[in-house]
């Protein structure tokens, strides 16, 4: 960000070191940070503290959930520690927004478990840089009536791989596993499907 | 318009990785058979409604019509000509598969020819697919790769000498890609012993074709000796980690164990797992 460097030459000004700041965010390019930046400096103060104190708060506060590993501000999360859930079936998921899309379906009543990642040699990422190691523990030592896990990582290649490790990790400790239908989503176009996903739809065809 | 280059390219190519871009954009990475490796943008295909996602998935043969752009091309249409079902339902050869694909990922160069490269990693897919051994498959691939590189490995003549090693007796090192005599081995302080059959074997995958290579018969036990040998060699040659090794490994000891449990005997409880548990 050169247009911003302080004309003293006492290192970064404020600005910069802000644009700077906006601009490791994802998905921020330079222009959106220089606009943020110069969107909080015009702000009042008090918007401005209150994004710093959010800020901070979230790094201070939210922790991994002993149990589930999903984001939480208490451990036991809120949902394992609800008595109203289902305790013997668990969904496991790639990432913590997994769960919310899930959850907003309003049709799964049990338990979670977030490996924060999926199998992907290709990106660096084995299954030891996974929760798989807590999954495992938790199943034998906490949650010991599970009786079913569904693996709801994403239907590619890499979510693929990550199931049917999971799947052979996990049957010899007498657990059924399952993994979400694949098939046309709603509002597609057959024409346009690829031979797997068509494939699979016409697999796991349901009654009319 | 004479002079102009043209602005769309359709090309063959086979799909080996993929990384976001943005909220639902992605940038795909192709090996092509004239262009070598080529990153392209894949616009929507994060969007349950994209044609072209299910297309675009990693180890699919596809074709694909390229528009060109200012810093990376875009995919404009992409039709899958192989998608290599049988390889992604079983772990084993999906792992193997995704190591072949790490390897071409390494070996080849961005936007040079690559026929030969691409042929390599094609006929590999397509024997993993319809069920050929996953060890003479793999072996193979990684041989014919470093021949077609210039990191052919020397399994007969020793490296110092040049004097035709006997099996039993060779030294051999993973850095220097080859085997040495016992006259030389003082002059490579880095050289490991080789096992005599696994060096028997790896000298009829170099010189076989591949119909007659996959009829030699191993054990489980020479499978794993192979393994450790080329993947060492590998690591070498790329000077790097190969993540995708470890995970065919991983796959390897979960399979076995599951084998193991079905069989009665419970290991899975004691096993590497158990020091994690909170």
């Amino acid at each position: 960000m050169n247009d911003f460097r302080d004309p003293s030459g006492s290192g970064a000004s404020p600005i910069a070191r802000l644009v700077d700041a906006f601009h490791r965010l994802p998905g921020i390019g330079p222009k959106s940070a220089q606009r943020l930046a110069y969107h909080v400096l015009r702000a009042p103060e008090e918007e401005a503290r209150d994004l710093a104190d959010a800020l901070m708060e979230v790094k201070r506060s939210v922790v991994l959930c002993a149990r589930c590993q999903n984001v939480t501000a208490e451990t036991p999360c809120r949902i394992c520690s609800d008595t109203g859930r289902e305790r013997t079936i668990i969904c496991v998921v790639e990432e913590p927004l997994d769960v919310v899309a899930i959850e907003r379906t309003g049709g799964f009543h049990g338990l979670y478990h977030v490996l924060h990642g999926v199998i992907s040699p290709a990106d660096g990422v084995g299954p030891e840089d996974l929760k798989i190691a807590e999954l495992l523990a938790r199943i034998r030592d906490v949650d010991r009536d599970i009786a079913e896990v569904i693996v709801a990582t994403n239907p590619n290649l890499e979510g693929e791989a990550t199931s049917m490790y999971l799947g052979r990790l996990l049957r010899p400790l007498g657990i059924r596993v399952t993994r979400l239908a694949r098939g046309l989503p709603a509002g597609a176009d057959l024409e346009y499907a690829d031979d797997v996903t068509l494939g699979r739809a016409l697999e796991f065809r349901q009654e009319v | 318009m004479p002079g102009r280059a043209p602005r769309v390219t359709k090309t063959e190519a086979i799909v080996i990785r993929q990384r976001r871009l943005g909220d639902a954009d992605r940038i795909v990475t192709l090996i092509t058979p004239l262009r070598g490796k080529v990153d392209v943008v894949a616009k929507g295909v994060l969007r349950s409604k994209s044609r072209l996602a299910g297309h675009l998935e990693p180890l699919t043969h596809v074709e694909v019509v390229l528009a060109h752009g200012r810093s990376l091309d875009v995919v404009t249409q992409a039709q899958a000509v192989e998608s290599f079902p049988a390889l992604r339902g079983d772990l084993d050869r999906l792992s193997a598969a995704l190591y072949l694909t790490e390897l071409a990922d390494r070996f080849t160069v961005e936007h040079a020819d690559a026929t030969g490269l691409f042929t390599l990693l094609h006929a590999a897919l397509v024997r993993l697919d319809r069920g050929d051994g996953q060890q003479v498959v793999t072996r193979t691939y990684e041989l014919a790769l470093l021949d077609a590189t210039g990191f052919r490995p020397e399994w007969t003549r020793c490296l110092g000498c040049g004097v035709e090693v006997p099996a039993g007796e060779a030294r051999w090192s993973p850095l220097e890609g080859g085997v040495i005599c016992v006259e030389c081995v003082a002059r490579y302080p880095g050289a490991l012993p080789i096992d005599a059959t696994a060096l028997r074997v790896l000298r009829a995958y170099q010189s076989l074709p591949y119909e007659e290579a996959g009829r030699i018969r191993l054990t489980d036990d020479l499978a794993a000796r192979l393994e450790q040998i080329m993947h060492s060699l590998m690591r070498a040659v790329a000077e790097r980690e190969l993540k995708s090794a470890a995970f065919v490994s991983a796959a390897r000891h979960a399979r076995v164990a599951e084998e193991t449990a079905t069989a009665g005997l419970d290991e899975i409880g004691n096993g590497a797992y158990a020091e994690d548990a909170d």
